[in-house]
């Protein structure tokens, strides 16, 4: 990849970090103030902060953002491959079927499956052991990494992203019975 | 033989002190010890033959009682009592101890320890003790974020906290005691094992086979929690405690610091051969017994050597830890079939000669009978169904590898039996002196295997396996089997095929029965002589935990287990009817009678 390209990607990158933590802190105004009319005649601050001040009917672009690689087949080819060489496959099963960590190819996310999503939980890591990825790759390869879990049966299109939160996603499938089973499961079991 | 004779009368005692006036199973016979043609166990530390005050019962691991209240003649009648949830939609692995009037249960992660009061009906929560462990470790851990037991002794309650802390609670009150780091749990060490106490000792393991671990088996003091000792399974003698005590019976044993050299270099320190099955003691010897696991990574083409002291067992000094002697059960482990599964201490006529030997169903599928004093191996015969070794050499004191089982980087190698799980896990047998057999729930099932090569990356899974399992049968085969074994035989006495894994503890009690449980939710009692089945109840979900029996304060005897599907078992979960999870302890007794005798203690409404 060229330079100018992997300049942007980490541009955009850093743009969903600021956007999705930004979301969270902008609001409506008029929510925010807190300033209601009453039939009193009293305008002043609320004693509790109303309407849609903590962003639960709005979470922005941010999350609807595509994948910058597109669906390069080459871009999930070279992420499978990394699946493999970071040992995620080791957690998530060598075609995402979960094992130790969540199936990756069904229709539950715990943190969102849309390609934003899936950058921020790979980047960050999450709380129940997923390691933060961010710091040992490149955001080339975040969202490489991306693409191929976006490929494995279960990832949300950028624009159902908002729809999905609500379980309004159209086209699902009935979750398959865990073929983490039958894939493996991996860690099980030598301890 | 003074010893037999002696364990002998204790058991006799224990018996007579369990009976009631009106029970009716057959008087223990001792004749049949007498004759030689069956074993015995030592039921050290004893304790009330109505307590179950540690996992097995025993340091022996027999998982016996002398109680006979609840027999072949009205186990059929057997009704719960009450039931109990702990919240936790984890594998439920654990047996609930019973000591003072009170049973102490603790949850998978969380890891949360309840104290129910057995005095009253419906055994009420006495304390709850939450340790709020971190929630990092559930994606460390393997196989389901599982514990497999809990110890009790000195006033405490102790056990593992997957994140690889020791805990100590005080059986009164529920309060801390102590808490030891023992591992980080960032880099993939988890703690699941039962830990074990003798004496003011605690004895604990690390989990962490695929994670590239360390593995270590230690022994901290039971009124600090301070460490005393730390043996490593790999690594230096120094590391790994092996010293002037230590006795190799088999050449490959006889050399320094093959713990290093058994491996490419560099590679030991990541080389697993953690421990997280059962611990047993013999207080005669004072030798603490346990199992290690695979070595790491599970690809073997990127570890040649014997990989020492992975897949073993060790025999140590419990005051110091120094190692007497070891036994690799699968050298260069190719298959994870660890070695972790318990030993059970029997004294066995082996050729006409008493024997006290350790008895251990492997994962590799050989049911090895070894001398516990000298680790002598005196028997090793397959238990079930295995295509990976083509007999045992008994020169080398090794299983013979078929060629065609080898796994491949990159290929997939069909039918390997068993699989990384083995034809038995660490799930516990029950030992009876009254027939002579060993009760083991086991597997029948096989692995197509394809390897992948992996890197160390810490706190990621150091693993490579990419498997299918299904039945040694084939699809619709069956996938499990409770075996009544005959350790001085050598073979089966009977076997009840099942249709899903069996991944339970197995009791086996005075009353001649044998009580275990199947993943998809059957608990069952059967006929300890010939495996009729006697009584079933369908619980609410799998079972893989290990039942126990034990009196209530009402003199009458109960049984308990608990249902919660997980672990290992999950295997099957695309299998046809496997249950969903669950979080309840059963607890059963005849015509379900509680200490209230079975009355209503709330008033009736007004007439």
């Amino acid at each position: 990849m060229r330079a100018p390209a992997i300049v942007a990607i980490a541009l955009t990158a850093a743009v969903i970090g600021a956007s999705t933590t930004g979301w969270i802190l902008s609001s409506d105004d008029h929510a925010r103030n807190g300033v209601i009319p009453t039939n009193m005649g009293y305008r002043g601050p609320a004693a509790v902060p109303l309407g849609d001040v903590a962003g639960a009917a709005s979470f922005g672009a941010a999350i609807s953002m595509p994948n910058p690689l597109g669906d390069d087949p080459m871009a999930v080819e070279s992420g499978k491959k990394l699946f493999r060489a970071m040992n995620c496959a080791g957690c998530h099963g060598y075609s995402g079927g979960g094992g130790m960590g969540p199936a990756l190819n069904d229709h539950y996310w715990r943190y969102g499956g849309a390609p934003a999503q899936i950058y921020k939980s790979i980047y960050e890591g999450r709380p129940q052991g997923m390691p933060a990825w961010g710091r040992a790759l490149p955001a080339d390869q975040l969202w490489r990494l991306t693409a191929y879990v976006s490929s494995l049966g279960g990832g949300v299109p950028p624009e159902q992203a908002e729809a999905a939160l609500h379980g309004d996603t159209a086209g699902r499938t009935v979750r398959k019975a865990q073929d983490n089973a039958a894939e493996g499961g991996n860690g099980l079991e030598g301890q | 033989m003074v010893r037999l004779r002696i364990a002998l009368a204790i058991a006799g005692l224990m018996g007579l002190a369990a009976c009631q006036p009106n029970d009716t199973a057959s008087p223990p016979t001792h004749s049949a010890f007498a004759r030689g043609t069956h074993g015995s166990f030592n039921p050290a530390p004893g304790g009330a033959p109505g307590d179950w005050t540690s996992q097995a019962r025993d340091y022996a691991n027999s998982r016996y009682s002398p109680l006979n209240q609840i027999n072949t003649s009205n186990v059929g009648r057997l009704r719960a009592a009450w039931t109990f949830s702990d919240g936790a939609l984890y594998g439920h692995e654990g047996a609930p101890l019973v000591t003072g009037n009170t049973m102490y249960t603790v949850s998978p992660f969380p890891n949360r320890a309840f104290a129910l009061d057995l005095t009253k009906p419906g055994a009420p929560i006495k304390w709850v003790y939450d340790p709020a462990p971190s929630p990092m470790a559930i994606g460390k851990a393997c196989c389901d974020p599982v514990l497999r037991g809990w110890a009790v002794g000195d006033g405490k309650l102790v056990y593992n906290l997957l994140d690889a802390h020791v805990v100590a609670v005080d059986l009164k009150s529920g309060k801390e005691l102590w808490r030891t780091k023992m591992a980080d749990v960032s880099r993939g060490t988890t703690m699941t094992m039962a830990a074990f106490i003798v004496g003011n000792k605690v004895f604990v393991g690390n989990s962490g086979g695929e994670m590239g671990v360390a593995g270590w088996f230690a022994a901290l003091d039971l009124g600090t929690g301070k460490e005393l000792w730390r043996a490593y399974a790999t690594g230096s003698d120094k590391d790994v405690k092996i010293g002037p005590r230590f006795k190799p019976l088999y050449p490959q044993y006889a050399g320094k610091d093959l713990g290093l050299k058994t491996w490419p270099p560099g590679m030991a320190q990541h080389g697993a051969g953690s421990s997280w099955g059962f611990v047993s003691y013999d207080p005669e010897l004072n030798l603490v017994y346990y199992g290690t696991s695979n070595p790491g990574p599970r690809v073997p083409s990127q570890r040649p050597g014997d990989n020492l002291w992975t897949s073993a067992v060790f025999a140590r000094d419990a005051d110091t830890g120094e190692a007497v002697w070891a036994y690799q059960f699968t050298p260069h482990d190719q298959w994870d079939y660890d070695g972790v599964n318990e030993m059970m201490l029997l004294d066995l006529p082996i050729n006409g000669k008493l024997r006290h030997t350790l008895v251990h169903f492997d994962r590799n599928t050989y049911a090895y009978v070894l001398d516990r004093a000298t680790g002598e191996v005196l028997k090793a015969d397959t238990f079930a169904p295995q295509n990976w070794s083509t007999g045992f050499d008994w020169k080398t004191k090794r299983p013979i590898i078929n060629p065609a089982k080898i796994p491949k980087v990159g290929e997939e190698v069909k039918n390997i039996c068993p699989p990384d799980i083995g034809q038995k896990d660490w799930e516990p047998p029950s030992y009876s002196p009254r027939t002579g057999l060993i009760y083991a729930g086991i597997f029948n099932i096989c692995m197509d295997l394809t390897n992948h090569k992996v890197s160390y990356i810490a706190g990621t899974p150091y693993d490579g396996m990419e498997m299918y399992r299904h039945s040694v049968d084939g699809k619709g085969g069956d996938w499990g089997a409770l075996i009544a074994w005959d350790p001085v035989a050598g073979k089966r006495a009977w076997s009840i095929p099942e249709k899903f894994m069996v991944m339970s503890g197995t009791i086996a009690t005075a009353g001649d029965l044998v009580f275990y449980g199947t993943t998809d939710g059957w608990f069952k009692a059967v006929d300890a002589r010939n495996g009729k089945l006697l009584w079933r109840q369908k619980l609410s979900s799998g079972v893989i935990g290990q039942p126990i029996t034990y009196l209530g304060p009402d003199g009458r005897q109960y049984v308990a287990v608990a249902s919660g599907v997980g672990g290992a078992a999950m295997v099957q979960s695309a299998l046809p009817g496997f249950p969903a999870r669950g979080s309840t302890l059963y607890v059963f007794s005849v015509d379900g009678l509680d200490v209230n005798g079975g009355k209503p203690t709330a008033r009736r409404g007004a007439p």
